[in-house]
């Protein structure tokens, strides 16, 4: 924070003295100033000349993740002289159907996730991205092919192309503890899941609870539960499993889904195991789940959730993450479940095509690594320059998955991942059976082939 | 440019624009089209009164149209095709609908719904109505009782969401459970009685609303109609019941049927309670669930809300104008 904090009057002393170039653009960090690739950065500045072209984007970042984005395109307007208007919103997802069904999409749209990109693809409301990015995300990004796959979807002709380039990912394979509660119980952080499982039981033998678990979040309740029975997938299945259920191909009530779903069960439906007893896994806000590892005494010391979630600790907290082990005996290396934003292309113009080169230089990822919330999987940034050590290690952990797979539900067509896969998880904590209700999403999901 | 200098200029255009349109209309009707000169002053005269009214209806006419008219029969066509809207389907998307169990499950929440909150809200309201007129603190009374009124449904549900809160420190029931020794539950998660917990936020927004009209109408009963019960060896439950309801017999039906429409229209309470889990889904969050994805089901359910909501409106208006005589 600090530094962010000299950078910025940094770069207000630097505007004042009119060392800019053009006065209307501040920097969060001075280029040519810290170990930031600014060669990327001058080699792009030099490639392009933009000015006078305006360049719309809208996305689901708003309020400090908004401005976020923001310091990052920064770079972009100076480099290029060009004028970008971010606009974000929480509604993005339907915004930007009814923007595109209107005809007034902006040139650059952010997606939360594949699936809603894939749809807009198909409709021909996207433009490919260039031919040679394909190869750039190849080369230049950890798992490479993977990205490129998620990002390739079929367009109005059914060609399938490249629509979609990854940039910001969130990690969601993470155990939140509170360092200080480990060490005061004695506790030592599993290294495998029977370690963890394990430790479960030692936890409620000590007369405390090990998991807080939150499912409640307004009308998108039961989210948080379906990346639990999709990291017990990728631990219990191999990924071509994952893979085959993700497209259904292996139908939503196979035994094997039902099995991960049980799993989940394991630790959400025992009362000894979560703060609150069960009903309250359906009910407690995910924002405000975590507070329990907190509060003194510990009301629960372990929390699975991506990386996001340290925005909703307490100012004051002293949290420590650990990876969501895999089991020792099912030898499936360390999988590791993600997501991602994808930026594509709603509405071509040049500006629109050097804002995509824009996102591969590194200088656009370090700008953003360096204050807050944002892994990469781009090979070629500095590492040295994540905000805090904690990016550091998530990154790590990106960057050394055996497996990378990107959360099911938000590569599901929408009515199943982000309707009644949600549902049908707080129906199952409720008591319904795993295979009734994996049945219900698989009937669901029949109906719309 | 900053919001507010946006919204005065857009409300100095906009009234600008209307009085300029009827006064420009007008002038152009009497003076150029029908001058009230010549040979032919009298006829003209006439027949500019004849086309004045549909000059001045007009804006109201054309908005209507395009905002109402167009999109319902738009959403009506729409929810014959497909989810991608490029095959006809015929009456798929209904059959689909009613085989469903989750919709059956909705309407069933919401013809619920439409029985309880209207009934108990009038009934609330008239009976606050008739007990704070004699009060000497009535009006402060009528004035808190009122003041949910000015709560959005969002803000209302959040508020309660900590009266049911399963945190004995926050919610009320929990609260006295635990008084008594019992274990805290969470009251949105008991099947079917939830939906009712769900109802209580509409009517305590609601009752306010019903209570003032009401209150109004009770003031307009002739005094000598009472004074002759009374005479007569009415007792107050007789005056009030046999003497006063009738008279305001009609107000009841506008409150009710307007309490009702609102009802049918109402899903921010459910979406920011329960988000439609543990069976409180009612039609609206329904349709919220297909939206942006299954247009074609979307609009069904929006059509079956209309056919609902239609005849509670019709009689609604009828009894409104009745009222107005």
């Amino acid at each position: 924070m600090k530094t962010i904090y000299l950078a910025s009057a940094a770069a207000l002393a630097f505007s004042a003295s009119g060392a800019l170039a053009d006065g209307h653009v501040s920097h969060v960090f001075p280029v040519g100033e810290g170990a930031f690739n600014w060669d990327s950065y001058n080699a792009y500045a030099d490639a392009f000349d933009l000015s006078g072209q305006e360049l719309t984007i809208t996305g689901p970042w708003t309020g400090a993740d908004a401005e976020l984005v923001n310091s990052v395109i920064d770079y972009f307007e100076s480099a290029t002289g060009a004028t970008v208007q971010y606009s974000g919103s929480d509604n993005f997802e339907q915004d930007i159907v009814i923007a595109t069904q209107a005809g007034s999409a902006p040139n650059i749209a952010v997606f939360p996730q594949p699936g809603l990109m894939t749809d807009l693809a198909s409709r021909g409301a996207l433009t490919p991205l260039a031919p040679e990015t394909a190869d750039w995300v190849r080369d230049n990004y950890a798992a490479g092919d993977s990205w490129v796959s998620l990002g390739t979807a079929a367009g109005p002709e059914g060609e399938e192309a490249l629509y979609g380039f990854f940039y910001k990912v969130d990690l969601k394979s993470l155990v939140w503890y509170s360092p200080e509660a480990f060490e005061e119980a004695g506790y030592d952080v599993p290294e495998t899941m029977e370690e963890l499982l394990a430790l479960n039981d030692q936890i409620v033998a000590d007369g405390e609870t090990p998991w807080c678990i939150g499912l409640g979040s307004g009308g998108a309740t039961g989210w948080p539960a379906t990346d639990w029975v999709e990291d017990l997938m990728l631990r219990t299945q191999s990924p071509e499993v994952y893979d085959a259920w993700v497209s259904n191909e292996m139908p939503f009530d196979a035994p094997e889904v039902v099995n991960a779903i049980e799993t989940f069960g394991t630790f959400a439906r025992n009362e000894d195991y979560v703060n609150g007893g069960v009903e309250a896994v359906a009910s407690t806000d995910f924002r405000e789940s975590p507070l329990g590892l907190f509060s003194f005494p510990p009301e629960c010391y372990m929390h699975r959730q991506a990386s996001f979630i340290p925005t909703f600790f307490p100012e004051d907290a002293e949290a420590d993450f650990f990876y969501f082990p895999a089991y020792e005996g099912e030898d499936l290396g360390s999988p590791v479940l993600g997501a991602g934003t994808l930026f594509g292309i709603t509405d071509d113009s040049e500006a629109a095509q050097a804002f995509m080169a824009f996102l591969q230089t590194e200088i656009s990822h370090e700008v953003w690594m360096a204050q807050s919330g944002f892994l990469t999987p781009h090979q070629g940034v500095n590492a040295e320059l994540f905000g805090s050590d904690t990016l550091r290690q998530m990154n790590e952990i990106l960057l050394d998955a055996t497996t990378f797979r990107f959360d099911a539900s938000d590569l599901m067509p929408s009515e199943i991942g982000q309707g009644i896969f949600w549902s049908g998880m707080v129906d199952y904590v409720g008591g319904e059976d795993a295979a009734s209700v994996a049945g219900r999403i698989q009937d669901r999901w029949s109906e719309i082939q | 440019m900053s919001p507010i200098l946006q919204g005065i200029i857009t409300i100095i255009v906009g009234v600008g624009g209307c009085v300029g349109y009827f006064y420009a209309a007008n002038l152009f009707l009497d003076k150029v089209l029908f001058p009230a000169r010549g040979p032919n002053a009298g006829r003209n005269i006439n027949r500019a009164n004849m086309v004045r009214p549909w000059v001045f209806l007009f804006p109201a006419v054309f908005a209507l149209g395009l905002y109402l008219m167009y999109p319902v029969v738009g959403s009506f066509v729409r929810s014959l095709y497909d989810r991608s809207g490029n095959d006809f389907v015929g009456a798929g998307n209904y059959v689909r609908l009613f085989n469903n169990p989750d919709f059956r499950q909705a309407f069933f929440n919401n013809i619920l719904w439409a029985l309880v909150v209207p009934a108990v809200t009038t009934f609330m309201g008239l009976l606050i109505a008739q007990l704070t007129d004699r009060l000497s603190w009535g009006n402060i009374a009528k004035s808190i009782i009122f003041m949910p009124m000015a709560i959005s449904f969002v803000g209302a549900s959040l508020i309660w969401k900590f009266v049911y809160a399963q945190d004995p420190d926050l919610g009320i029931i929990n609260a006295i459970r635990a008084s008594f020794g019992g274990a805290p539950l969470d009251p949105l998660q008991i099947p079917f009685w939830n939906n009712f917990l769900l109802m209580v936020i509409l009517i305590w927004i609601q009752t306010g609303f019903a209570m003032v009209i009401l209150s109004a109408a009770l003031r307009g009963v002739p005094e000598e109609t009472i004074e002759a019960a009374i005479i007569d060896g009415a007792n107050p439950f007789q005056v009030f019941f046999k003497i006063k309801v009738p008279q305001i017999i009609g107000t009841i039906v506008v409150v009710w049927t307007t309490i009702t429409i609102l009802v049918l229209k109402v899903f921010d309470i459910v979406y920011t309670m329960t988000g439609g889990n543990y069976g409180t889904e009612i039609l609206p969050s329904f349709m919220m669930d297909f939206m942006f994805r299954d247009d074609g089901q979307a609009t069904a359910v929006a059509f079956v809300i209309m056919l609902v909501v239609l005849p509670v409106m019709i009689w609604n208006i009828v009894q409104a104008r009745k009222e107005m005589r």
